[in-house]
């Protein structure tokens, strides 16, 4: 068996969102990766976060403490965060521990970028 | 010694008092032969222009021969008694020059005997503590008087071959402590996971239940937790649930999880109340490393008329137990919309409450079971375990958990993360039920 990976983009879009690629594996092994990445992105002065997991394949108990963590930052900094792109096992998995009612999910990134627009 | 003895013993000054350095018995018998210890017998045979050189260890006159170089009956020579010796033990390198003309070794069979030894020659291999080991020696057929830096050169040789061992010894010995500390490793986990999950459910009157954990993973102890235990006035409590993380770190806060689910239970038994108290223990222990969270279902059983149970289950992020009925269908106990606990500012904890009549069961899992992967690369999900679930048609809680065994065996690689199980079930009772022996 590989070693789970993951990887993580940033882009600071257009319109103001800044936008978090995550792809591959989230779990206790590559959850540090994404929590640094979510501690570095600017957020603020009303700047949305949108965390786009459409390449997520897997993500453990681990990984929803990191996107937990993030909510509560952005809670905290005044930024509004949202989830785009989970695939069919990971929304069955946010709904059964609940984070459906406090993530904003999206079907995909243009949803979640569209939505944001006044 | 006089300097016109026969044969002159060149002795070399010891290296100075190493006997205040701590002693540490070098186990003797575990040195195994290397190449490099062949390789310095070699070298010690050519540094004298000699045909023989040997590395021997033990006690002189139970002497091994670990390395050698030179004629085929080198081995058989250094098997003879007392040649390491010849001459009488000493902890300095010396030299027998021709061991013919010596009276000391005169008589020795290796001089008078088939192989004629005239020359001789050996160091100690000395530990740092003193102890000595063994010899590195050189032997000839014919008379010698080499110069005493050959002498000196036999010496280094000597404190080679005790590095060699050493090397070798602390090489042994890091693989054996990395096998104990792993065997250690492995026995704590086994204990862990004894501590955690209860032996053996007790048993509840008009009840059958059955427990089984499965682990995914031998190296990371995941942090699966259930139990079933007696409440007041005929009621029990039962939980199941699955910490955040693996290893010592989950095990530890499975068991702070354990004992708040059984504490709040006494104190307050409605489950969401319970739930709502593990949340505020939680979020309690979140010093260093983060949140720590879990997810549950926490049940209360109350015996009912008709021989059945109420169950009364309070659900925080957990996937939902399934019931059996006792018309083979597979119906969720839905505790959707329940949320992680230890995690969210103000979590939502959700009740639901069901009859088990005789011959319904109720299974409760944990995530490792529903998140499995089939062979077709998703998740198993709950409604294919309910499928599954009614297909085997298992009704009673030993049925149930062989059902999911199985299928968990099938899974194989697919099973990514620990599993426990909990299954309860509701015997149809005798048709003399007053007879009734439990």
């Amino acid at each position: 068996m590989t070693e789970p990976t993951l990887t993580v983009e940033q882009q600071i879009h257009q319109a103001g969102p800044v936008v978090l690629t995550v792809t591959g594996e989230l779990d206790h092994h590559t959850a540090p990766q994404l929590s640094q990445a979510l501690d570095h992105a600017p957020l603020g002065d009303g700047r949305a976060l949108v965390i786009d997991l459409s390449g997520l394949a897997y993500c453990d108990s681990t990984g929803i403490t990191v996107l937990v963590t993030a909510y509560h930052r952005a809670q905290s900094a005044g930024s509004s965060l949202s989830l785009a792109g989970l695939s069919h096992d990971l929304t069955r998995v946010f709904q059964t521990v609940g984070l459906d009612q406090v993530f904003t999910l999206h079907p995909g990134l243009d949803d979640a970028l569209a939505a944001l627009r006044p | 010694m006089t300097p016109n003895a026969p044969a002159r013993l060149l002795a070399l000054a010891s290296d100075g008092d190493r006997r205040s350095a701590p002693v540490r018995e070098y186990p003797v018998a575990e040195a195994s032969p290397s190449p490099a210890l062949d390789r310095i017998a070699a070298l010690a045979a050519r540094i004298f222009g000699a045909p023989m050189a040997g590395v021997t260890l033990g006690d002189p006159d139970r002497a091994r021969l670990i390395a050698s170089h030179g004629l085929a009956d080198t081995a058989e020579a250094f098997r003879l008694p007392g040649l390491p010796v010849l001459g009488g033990p000493r902890p300095e390198a010396f030299m027998v020059t021709d061991a013919l003309t010596d009276p000391r070794t005169a008589d020795h069979p290796l001089v008078r005997g088939g192989l004629g030894v005239r020359f001789y020659a050996a160091a100690p291999i000395v530990t740092a503590g003193g102890q000595r080991l063994g010899t590195v020696s050189v032997l000839d057929t014919r008379p010698r008087h080499p110069g005493r830096d050959r002498l000196d050169a036999l010496r280094d040789l000597a404190a080679l071959a005790m590095e060699e061992l050493e090397l070798r010894l602390s090489a042994v010995r890091t693989v054996a402590a990395e096998r104990a500390r792993r065997a250690d490793a492995e026995r704590l986990a086994r204990t862990l996971q004894r501590t955690l999950l209860p032996p053996t459910l007790p048993s509840v009157p008009g009840l059958r239940s059955a427990a089984a954990y499965h682990t995914a993973s031998p190296d990371e102890v995941g942090g699966d937790f259930y139990d079933l235990f007696p409440l007041e006035n005929g009621r029990w409590g039962l939980f199941i649930g699955d910490v955040c993380g693996k290893g010592a770190d989950a095990a530890a806060l499975t068991s702070l999880t354990r004992y708040t689910l059984r504490a709040a239970a006494i104190y307050d038994p409605d489950p969401c109340a319970v739930l709502a108290n593990l949340d505020a223990v939680l979020k309690g222990e979140q010093q260093d490393g983060g949140p720590r969270h879990c997810t549950a279902l926490f049940g209360v059983l109350e015996p009912a008329p008709g021989d059945a149970f109420t169950v009364t289950l309070a659900g925080g992020g957990h996937p939902p137990a399934l019931a059996v009925r006792a018309d083979g269908t597979v119906e969720p106990i839905s505790t959707i919309g329940g949320q992680l606990i230890g995690l969210l500012p103000e979590p939502r904890f959700v009740r639901t409450t069901t009859r088990l009549a005789p011959g319904e069961s109720l299974l409760l899992y944990t995530d490792g079971l529903v998140e499995a992967r089939t062979p077709d690369g998703d998740m198993l999900g709950q409604e294919r375990l309910a499928q599954h679930l009614a297909a085997a048609g298992a009704s009673s809680a030993d049925r149930l958990l062989h059902t999911v065994s199985g299928l968990l065996g099938s899974l194989g690689p697919g099973v990514g993360d620990d599993t426990a199980l909990l299954a309860l079930s509701v015997p149809v009772p005798p048709a003399s039920s007053l007879q009734e022996n439990r």
